[in-house]
């Protein structure tokens, strides 16, 4: 096996053992702070499909990761107000069901990734930024001026969404929620990398013009990867809403598309667990350089700068050098 | 009569006052070697491009097969079958040989998402073939950057052949791959001639005049002769346009 596979199965691995050494020792803040390590990774992951495999520098991201909030917060709200949601002249009720908000998130994020990605697709390079990061703060002033959701203060939803059959309340399962969806987001994003689609899409990013000597536009294929990555990002907005079990306009904001590029950048860009090494990092130093000083983002700032000037594949690249060419 | 695969007909583009192309009429017919040749900065590669679609041209028409394909853009006239390889050659650097070729074979088929698409033995099979045909036997596993300037020509002619090709487009394909190296590429491309006809850009006149069956000169943006080896070889306006006036 190759060197990057150990530290992808040693990651996982202390992804399993962290929160159970928890549950022993009675640490429920630890599990917590595991979670959002395990959910910000999931946004990453998403971000991964687009930036890592696709090139595609999407400053915008947090769209789709407040869509996936705003999904649950919308649909729990109104189930935990007994209001139905009045559509046109169709009454929809609210849900607390973990698994429908699930789905709506994925599939509005989608359209949402669809209809940014067409627009923004046909620029490239720091035009693509820009609109990325345009639409993404669209949502977000659109959001802080939304009264009938919170507005600017946000909206609290009171108890976590249920699963059938487990009890979200508790930390731990929680946390196993959140897990498996992550391990499944990676096995796709595998899968997906592998692919037939995957190798035009790594094509695509290295050389569009010999993608298209050969017979595959560039734009379809970078279009469906937005989606997907939008999608994944979205999966985890819905997440991360309920972990807090509030969502706010932050949700949209351009910091939280910084915060989801940094978790990719510090990884290791289009490494399969780059977004979950940079998250857990990301998590770990705004926890204990955030109780040393106040100014902690100065000094990630700091890190950050290293790891861009010299070690250019992130930690994994660092770790398990030059990516192998896989198979 | 000959078989025309392609043919090009009153083609110009301008920039400004700049004639690019200039009413250019060139032709390709089956199993041949036609060589474009010119002074620097006479629009050979323009012409490549336009024909490959990826620069429109502002008039004339561009017919593979009797079909007009001059309003579709470079990856539906890659997918007829128009394969061609670059002047800078253009590869996907971080992919292997391999890799590269299974691009180009999957090209025009349905992308899967969830299998692998090396593991999918029947474009891996083709690839090999190609790649093996092409003169890199053994280099399936070696990143494209990592090969030598040579060898990515080579590697580009194995993409080429994976489109099943109707109609080569190289332009210069013996650039900078050394004299050696001219020499295999030279067999090289005699031997590809019978899997389509090369519509073939190269400064390299020892190539050209012992490949060529036929040799257009393009001389700032318009055809001043079309002809066999010899007569082109004679032809007092070429030597004047393309070797000076002292010739």
């Amino acid at each position: 096996m190759q060197r990057e596979t150990w530290i992808n199965l040693a990651i996982l691995l202390g992804l399993i053992l962290v929160p159970l050494w928890a549950v022993v020792m009675d640490e429920p803040f630890t599990i917590t702070l595991t979670t959002k390590v395990v959910i910000l990774a999931l946004a990453g992951v998403g971000l991964n499909i687009a930036l890592g495999y696709g090139g595609l520098v999407s400053f915008g991201h947090a769209a789709f990761f407040g869509v996936g909030g705003y999904a649950m917060g919308v649909l729990a709200s109104h189930a935990q107000s007994y209001t139905p949601m009045q559509i046109g002249a169709l009454e929809v009720e609210g849900t607390k069901s973990m698994l429908i908000i699930w789905a709506v998130a994925i599939v509005f994020s989608g359209i949402t990734a669809l209809f940014i990605g067409a627009l923004s697709l046909r620029t490239s390079g720091v035009y693509f930024i820009m609109i990325t990061l345009a639409f993404g703060q669209m949502l977000y002033y659109f959001a802080i001026s939304w009264p009938a959701y919170g507005g600017e203060d946000g909206l609290s939803i009171y108890v976590r969404n249920g699963f059938p059959g487990l009890n979200t309340l508790d930390p731990i399962q929680f946390y196993c929620i959140c897990f498996v969806l992550l391990c499944a987001a990676l096995l796709v994003s595998a899968r997906l990398s592998s692919s037939s689609f995957g190798l035009a899409l790594h094509g695509a990013r290295q050389n569009a013009e010999r993608l298209e000597a050969v017979g595959v536009r560039p734009f379809k294929l970078r279009l469906t990867a937005f989606v997907i990555s939008g999608m994944i990002t979205g999966l985890a907005g819905a997440l991360f809403a309920d972990l807090n079990r509030f969502v706010s306009p932050t949700m949209f904001s351009w910091h939280t598309s910084g915060e989801i590029m940094i978790f990719v950048i510090l990884g290791g860009v289009g490494r399969l667990f780059g977004p979950v090494v940079g998250a857990a990092l990301f998590i770990l130093l705004e926890h204990w350089l955030g109780g040393i000083s106040d100014f902690w983002q100065f000094y990630l700032g700091l890190i950050l700068l290293a790891v861009v000037l010299f070690a250019r594949g992130g930690v994994i690249g660092t770790l398990a050098g030059r990516e192998v060419a896989h198979d | 009569m000959t078989d025309t695969v392609l043919s090009v007909t009153n083609l110009s583009k301008f920039f400004g006052a700049l004639k690019a192309s200039d009413n250019v009429n060139i032709d390709l017919h089956a199993g041949e070697i036609h060589a474009l040749i010119g002074p620097n900065g006479a629009g050979k590669s323009t012409l490549i491009k336009q024909i490959a679609g990826g620069m429109r041209p502002d008039k004339g028409e561009v017919i593979l097969n009797g079909q007009d394909i001059s309003a579709l853009d470079t990856a539906a006239r890659a997918r007829l079958g128009l394969a061609r390889s670059f002047q800078v050659s253009s590869v996907a650097a971080e992919f292997t040989v391999l890799q590269n070729v299974v691009l180009a074979v999957q090209g025009h088929q349905n992308l899967g998402m969830w299998r692998a698409a090396l593991r999918k033995t029947a474009f891996s099979d083709q690839a090999l073939g190609f790649i093996a045909r092409a003169g890199l036997a053994g280099r399936e596993a070696i990143r494209a950057s990592d090969l030598s300037h040579g060898e990515r020509r080579r590697l580009e002619l194995a993409m080429a052949l994976a489109l099943r090709p109707k109609v080569f487009l190289l332009d210069e394909p013996m650039a900078g791959v050394g004299l050696e190296g001219s020499a295999d590429m030279t067999a090289l491309l005699d031997d590809l001639r019978h899997e389509a006809p090369i519509l073939l850009v190269e400064h390299d006149m020892d190539a050209v005049f012992s490949l060529a069956d036929r040799i257009s000169v393009l001389v700032y943006g318009r055809i001043i002769a079309t002809g066999a080896v010899d007569d082109i070889r004679n032809d007092l306006e070429v030597q004047r346009a393309y070797l000076g006036d002292d010739a």
